[in-house]
């Protein structure tokens, strides 16, 4: 357990570091005097002025050597002072606060959601393989697999904003607004999670210690719900693990497409409109929404398979 | 040796055969149609396919067909520099740290972690936004995520072929390396690479349509499918099959080469 | 009185070929019956139509009666009752046939609650009593993977029996387990004798003789010999019988001695000490092996017999005490004989190809392979095909003749006839045997069968 944490603790420090050192030459790469740059984000275009670029010069230590502003820059990321965003000019901060909170309630969402559609389908056609449901499963789970995560949201939009007007187009407010990227998100992780919950459930209940346990004497139902449900979740709940890589990307591209004003429709936009501090600022968000995931799913299975905790 | 055994299912030709068949037409495009992917000619505002332009014409009048040959061309330009790169790399580097271990094992998994501490994505995008419309810097990115996929894989399968009885035996009949990797190790590695190229090629796909539909990746007027996608989406209402194209087309690219790779993983 | 069970006439088919052809048999309370067969005999089958957990492509004929009731005909739910409650089966693998991540105690525990219907804590207490009662007690809270082959054992026992069952199906109980093992479990099946009835089925002719009551002797699917196990055993009347008996290690002939020479041994241990992962394996081990010697190990599993090959081929090195060969070998000079002889091989490569290989690899003389080849009684034709493609026995003597090609000082021999049946066993250790004393390369021959290492061999070193 302990080690687990200390995995996903180095993890988080290898995100921090990875994305600082990125924007870091991000910034360096920037054309322009990177004063001027910080002082137009600060007062807006209009008022640069040369006094005030070299008020920022001198206050920000613009003018040390390469490696001393890579610590610099590196020890404001460990004190989480991200600065102020060259476009609007409101604190990092704050704006990824907001967007965080929107995030982790659309995967929060996308995941119940795929959960729901999921499970129950992926346990179906695993109880009969090769039979007519499980055969349409495949294809349906092929055919999803081959779009990627827009195309799907966009299909979504066509079908239930455009044409029957059932769900709003895009945006942010009211319940309604969640439920198209939550399902475009929901619906690429369960085309690939439900044929993890079929092959898992076709492996347990064709084990000997399934059978076995019929023969001990207990019923069907019993004996789904005793030596079932937990053997075929050990390597399903492990597989989310490998999923996550793609839900993150999923909320980036979901975000962008439905205008949800989280993490990744703020990364999306800072990298167009080469905003670094808040580049910085949402892609280090974006990499700890991950090892937080990841930490959660290796409690799951540290909690669900006792195999693991023994070596 | 043949190096790959050619035996496919028919899922499997099923798939080759869509890949091939958007191959050819991006060929016989360039080959054949004289139109340019950027000349534009706003008179021709989104044209219905006719006996001209056979796909029709964008928002700009620019000519379809030149823009879909130019992205399908594109894309596989892309994927096959990546997973060419990636396999070699990952092949290589995974065949060295799972037979000798040691410290090149110990330095190689360092360096995946760092890289995996972040999912792909966001990796290529924090590279792809330092040199903005650069394909050079989009293949470094996506290769340099989608090598470590083969690494991991093909480290673990060497490790098993590594200690298994039958390369023992070999070892102690007195067989060098270069029988070793030959009779145990490559065949161990072969179908599972091949899958991984297929899939890599799917994934590399993916993600230069998914760069280009968030504006990160190629920049206008390059005809590329992702960045098509969203060029176009404004005027689905008036041309909806001028927008279905690009979204066709990959498509097409990314289940062909699913199917191609058969069994997930 | 009823039988327990009556088979009359059963045969089972899987499309038109008859796995099992028309079997009979009663099986009575208080009179164990056994099933003895080698592997692919047909025998565990009779068990799973019993229960009525055939494969669904599988079909069969005849009738079984459970205490004078027609099964078959039976709808599936009211067989399905009788699981655990009449009918308990003993799993062939106890490994995998419990829960790998319950705990032990839940295992039984849980058929107390469900099928007896106790509250969950008197469940629980009645469990504990049950594991401690077969000396499970430290147990408890293990899963299966923490447990050993006899542990698991019984637990399945206890499992399988819990919901009340009186008639035991023991399908292969000893399997995999080690020598002493063995003689635990057979011993635990007949005490449930008293009141109950016992059908086991095992291709081991020891387990036979010791559970004693009725036999039944089958072959590819058919009745060999059936009556009074003790007076089979002792007068077997059909060959197919009397073969089995004879590849029995305890009435195999006694290898020669070996002719004593005065030449140098080519291996000397010392006082050797090892010890893996904390574990000390063995201590102040002394021997001189020669050419031509048999040397046998015998020891139950974990005991160290395969790190004391690694030992002798210079993989490992000693913790103490020395190692001293009477020259320096070359790599090929001492090698090592699998127990799972596919696994020695590269599968679809054509064998006489790898055999070629060696031989250019090493410049040898091609003209060898022939000669071993009718030595070790081996057809021409097994060389164009795979490893996949010949049978366990044939693959092992290629392995065999693979070896001797390089002419091997020292051959280590890792229980290389326990995946194979007696009968093909027995022929390999023969040869086995035979060829090393002809070529003068020193054998050492492990095994879990002290009987068997001490029919063969030399000198004998126990590890325990």
């Amino acid at each position: 357990m302990k080690s687990i944490l200390l995995n996903r603790l180095m993890q988080a420090v290898m995100v921090a570091w990875g994305v600082g050192t990125l924007t870091f030459i991000f910034m360096r790469t920037l054309p322009g005097d990177m004063a001027y740059r910080i002082a137009a984000g600060r007062y807006g275009q209009d008022n640069v002025t040369a006094e005030a670029a070299e008020l920022v010069r001198q206050e920000l230590n613009l003018d040390v050597s390469p490696w001393l502003a890579y610590l610099n820059w590196l020890w404001d990321l460990v004190q989480l002072n991200f600065g102020t965003s060259l476009i609007s000019g409101a604190p990092v901060i704050h704006e990824v606060q907001h967007q965080l909170g929107h995030s982790l309630g659309l995967a929060f969402v996308a995941i119940l959601l795929s959960a729901i559609i999921a499970f129950p389908l992926g346990v179906l056609s695993g109880m009969r393989v090769g039979g007519l449901f499980d055969r349409c499963l495949l294809i349906i789970s092929a055919l999803l697999r081959a779009q990627p995560v827009f195309v799907i949201g966009l299909l979504l939009i066509l079908l239930f904003a455009v044409n029957w007007r059932i769900f709003p187009v895009a945006g942010f407010g009211t319940p309604a607004h969640i439920v198209l990227p939550a399902l475009a998100l929901a619906l690429v992780l369960a085309s690939v999670s439900s044929r993890v919950i079929r092959d898992s459930t076709h492996r347990v209940i064709h084990s000997s210690f399934y059978t076995f346990a019929r023969v001990k004497g207990l019923s069907a139902s019993q004996t789904f719900a005793r030596h079932g449900l937990r053997n075929l979740s050990v390597p399903v709940v492990a597989f989310m693990g490998i999923q996550l890589v793609g839900l993150i990307e999923g909320i980036v591209m979901v975000e962008s497409l439905f205008s949800w004003p989280g993490i990744g429709h703020g990364l999306a936009h800072a990298i167009f409109s080469r905003d670094v501090p808040m580049i910085q600022g949402t892609a280090l968000m974006m990499g700890l929404i991950f090892v937080c995931l990841n930490t959660v799913i290796d409690i799951a299975c540290y909690q669900l398979d006792p195999r693991g905790r023994l070596q | 040796m043949s190096l790959v055994t050619l035996r496919l299912r028919p899922s499997q030709w099923v798939g080759a055969a869509m890949i091939l068949s958007l191959l050819i037409f991006a060929l016989l495009e360039a080959w054949l149609h004289s139109g340019h992917y950027a000349k534009q000619n706003l008179a021709n505002y989104l044209m219905m396919p006719n006996v001209q332009e056979w796909l029709g014409t964008d928002q700009f009048g620019r000519s379809m067909m030149a823009r879909m040959g130019s992205a399908i061309r594109l894309s596989f330009l892309l994927s096959f520099f990546c997973v060419l790169t990636s396999v070699l790399l990952g092949s290589f580097l995974g065949v060295m740290a799972g037979w000798y271990g040691g410290w090149i094992d110990r330095v190689l998994n360092w360096v995946v972690n760092i890289l995996m501490a972040l999912p792909g994505l966001i990796l290529v995008l924090l590279l792809a936004a330092i040199l903005p419309g650069s394909f050079l810097m989009l293949y470094f990115a996506i290769s340099l995520v989608l090598w470590l996929e083969y690494y991991r894989v093909v480290r673990a399968l060497t490790q098993v072929a590594v200690s298994s009885p039958q390369m023992e035996a070999s070892r102690q009949l007195g067989f060098g390396r270069f029988y070793l990797f030959k009779r145990h190790i490559w065949p161990s590695l072969q179908s599972s690479v091949l899958t991984l190229a297929a899939f890599g090629a799917a994934n590399s796909i993916l993600a230069l349509a998914s760069l280009g539909f968030i504006y990160v990746g190629l920049q206008p007027p390059v005809a590329e499918l992702g960045l098509m996608v969203v060029e176009l989406l404004p005027y689905f209402d008036e041309a909806p099959w001028i927008l279905m194209q690009p979204l066709v087309a990959i498509f097409m690219l990314v289940l062909g080469f699913n199917l191609l790779a058969g069994k997930a993983k | 009185m009823t039988p327990s069970i009556e088979v009359n006439e059963l045969s089972i088919f899987v499309g038109q070929q008859c796995l099992v052809e028309s079997l009979s048999l009663r099986l009575m309370q208080g009179t164990p019956l056994t099933i003895l067969g080698q592997t692919g005999s047909g025998k565990s089958l009779l068990a799973q139509a019993i229960m009525g957990l055939l494969p669904e492509e599988m079909s069969l004929q005849g009738e079984i009666l459970y205490e004078g009731q027609p099964l078959l005909t039976l709808p599936k739910a009211k067989r399905q009752a009788l699981w655990g409650r009449a009918l308990a089966m003993l799993p062939q693998e106890p490994w995998h046939a419990l829960d790998p991540v319950m705990k032990s105690q839940q295992q039984v525990a849980e058929v107390f609650e469900l099928v007896g219907g106790l509250e969950e804590e008197q469940a629980q207490d009645k469990a504990g009593q049950a594991l401690a009662e077969m000396g499970l007690a430290p147990a408890k809270d293990k899963i299966p993977s923490q447990l050993s082959g006899g542990m698991a054992q019984r637990l399945a026992f206890l499992a399988a029996t819990a919901a009340g069952g009186d008639l035991i199906l023991a399908d292969e109980p000893t399997k995999g387990l080690d020598y002493s093992r063995r003689d635990q479990i057979v011993a635990l099946l007949q005490s449930r004798l008293v009141n109950g009835s016992l059908l086991t089925i095992t291709h081991d002719v020891d387990v036979a003789r010791q559970l004693g009551g009725e036999l039944i002797v089958m072959c590819q699917g058919q009745v060999v010999e059936q009556g009074d196990a003790a007076t089979i055993l002792a007068h077997p009347q059909a060959d197919y019988t009397r073969q089995l008996l004879a590849a029995e290690p305890s009435s195999w002939n006694k290898v020669s001695a070996r002719t004593q020479s005065s030449a140098e041994p080519i291996v000397t241990l010392d006082k050797v000490a090892l010890s893996r992962g904390g574990n000390r394996l063995f201590s102040d081990l002394s021997f001189q092996l020669h050419a031509g010697e048999i040397l046998g190990i015998a020891g139950d599993s974990g005991t160290g017999k395969s790190s004391l090959g690694d030992l002798l081929l210079g993989h490992l090195q000693p913790d103490q005490g020395r190692i001293r060969y009477a020259e320096t070998y070359k790599r090929h000079q001492l090698l090592k004989l699998y127990q799972d002889p596919p696994a020695a091989f590269s599968p679809h490569i054509p064998l006489g190809r790898l055999l070629q290989e060696v031989i250019d690899l090493h410049g040898l003389d091609a003209a060898q392979i022939p000669r071993l080849m009718t030595r070790l009684k081996l057809s021409e034709g097994l060389l164009s095909r795979t490893a996949l493609e010949v049978s366990g026995g044939e693959l092992q003597r290629i392995a065999l003749l693979r070896i001797l090609l390089l002419k091997p000082v020292l051959l280590f021999a890792d229980e290389p006839t326990s995946r194979l049946d007696l009968i093909s066993a027995q022929r390999i250790m023969e040869l086995l045997v035979e060829v090393a004393r002809e070529e003068g390369c020193a054998l050492v021959l492990v095994s879990h069968d002290p009987i068997l290492v001490e029919k063969v061999c030399d000198q004998v070193i126990r590890i325990a």
